[in-house]
């Protein structure tokens, strides 16, 4: 069987890391990054595909592979190129499954299923709540 | 009308300035407070500093009871992800969004908001003016179906009548200036020489209309 193809624009920390273990887990991993700096030291960790450019370009998009993609991680520091990179992804490309990081709390609203995000996440809130979990254990212990 | 303008540089303020000196409530919204410093004098509405798509924030602006939102920050995605939330959280009858990049304009447009690219509409004004400069675009109806041409009528046509010149929904002649004084012809009226014609044009049938002027044999 081919492997599964994945598509994770964005290559700073999360996108990096995420990335790793897509390639560790056998998928054929490409990422998209606009900051050179960074898309050099992804390519150093990786040395799979990489692709310089904006990833909320639909031609940057087709060239990282798009229409092939099973799935995709819209991972930028930026929240509106992450729902842009879904709305695209999800209403033009037709990818089965799309992933957006949410960088601010605030801006979770807008990350909807109407607007091409199945899974949203915001890391600042999940290790919020990491923090808040262990403080009541500690605690109440 | 209660009007939200996300974005306050040079367009986002001259719209505000326009859109509130006809009479409209107005509320227009910049990350940067300095940006209302280029809002017209004849501006009298609400000015709010913060993030476009802050929910908070366009609440406050009236998105609830807005009758149109237009989005003129200088970020596409920005301007896009604003449009989106206005037409889908908030069903804003009227919403529009300004996108420079053709390719996302096109793609946004055909997904439901209705976008305005200037760089589209620069360059094909430019374009129109040096190839065709007897032919002046003066309006656009809708993003790019049907357009208005302004031209000095031709000496082919003059002495012939307006019904002449009218193509069953191609070509339309909606108004025609003689010695400074416009008028709305009938189908009767004759051109005369020195006419200044005003015409609604399918983009489609431009070149007939070119011909039609004997722009083009």
């Amino acid at each position: 069987m081919q492997p599964l193809n994945i598509l994770v624009i964005g290559a700073g920390k999360l996108g990096r890391e995420s990335g790793q273990r897509f390639v560790a887990a056998g998928y054929k991993l490409t990422i998209i990054e606009k900051n050179h700096d960074s898309a050099v030291k992804a390519q150093e960790l990786f040395g799979g595909s990489l692709i310089q450019g904006d990833g909320c370009d639909p031609k940057i998009l087709e060239r990282g592979g798009i229409s092939r993609a099973a799935v995709i991680l819209a991972a930028t520091g930026d929240d509106e190129d992450n729902i842009i990179i879904a709305e695209l992804a999800h209403r033009v490309f037709d990818v089965p499954f799309v992933m957006a990081r949410v960088n601010r709390p605030e801006n979770q609203w807008l990350f909807t299923k109407a607007r091409g995000v199945d899974y949203a996440f915001c890391p600042v809130c999940v290790a919020a709540d990491l923090i808040q979990t262990a403080m009541e254990k500690q605690l109440k212990a | 009308m209660h009007i939200i303008v996300v974005g306050c540089g040079r367009v986002g303020a001259r719209l505000s300035s326009l859109l509130s000196s006809a009479g409209n409530s107005v509320v227009v919204i910049d990350k940067d407070a300095q940006a209302f410093e280029r809002l017209e004098r004849t501006f009298h509405g609400k000015t709010l500093e913060g993030i476009a798509f802050d929910r908070k924030l366009l609440i406050e602006a009236g998105i609830e009871h807005a009758d149109a939102l237009a989005a003129v920050t200088g970020g596409d995605n920005s301007n896009i992800v604003v449009a989106s939330a206005a037409l889908d959280d908030f069903r804003v009858p009227r919403v529009m969004a300004r996108i420079s990049d053709p390719i996302r304009a096109d793609m946004f447009s055909k997904l439901g908001i209705i976008t305005i690219s200037s760089t589209i509409w620069t360059s094909t004004r430019m374009y129109e003016f040096i190839i065709s400069p007897e032919l002046h675009n003066v309006f656009s109806v809708g993003s790019t179906g049907v357009q208005l041409y302004e031209f000095e009528v031709p000496n082919l046509l003059v002495d012939r009548s307006v019904r002449d010149l009218n193509v069953a929904s191609e070509i339309r002649v909606v108004a025609i200036t003689r010695e400074s004084k416009a008028f709305i012809p009938v189908l009767g009226t004759t051109f005369q020489s020195r006419d200044r014609v005003l015409a609604a044009v399918d983009m489609r049938a431009l070149e007939k209309l070119k011909a039609m002027l004997g722009m083009i044999s």
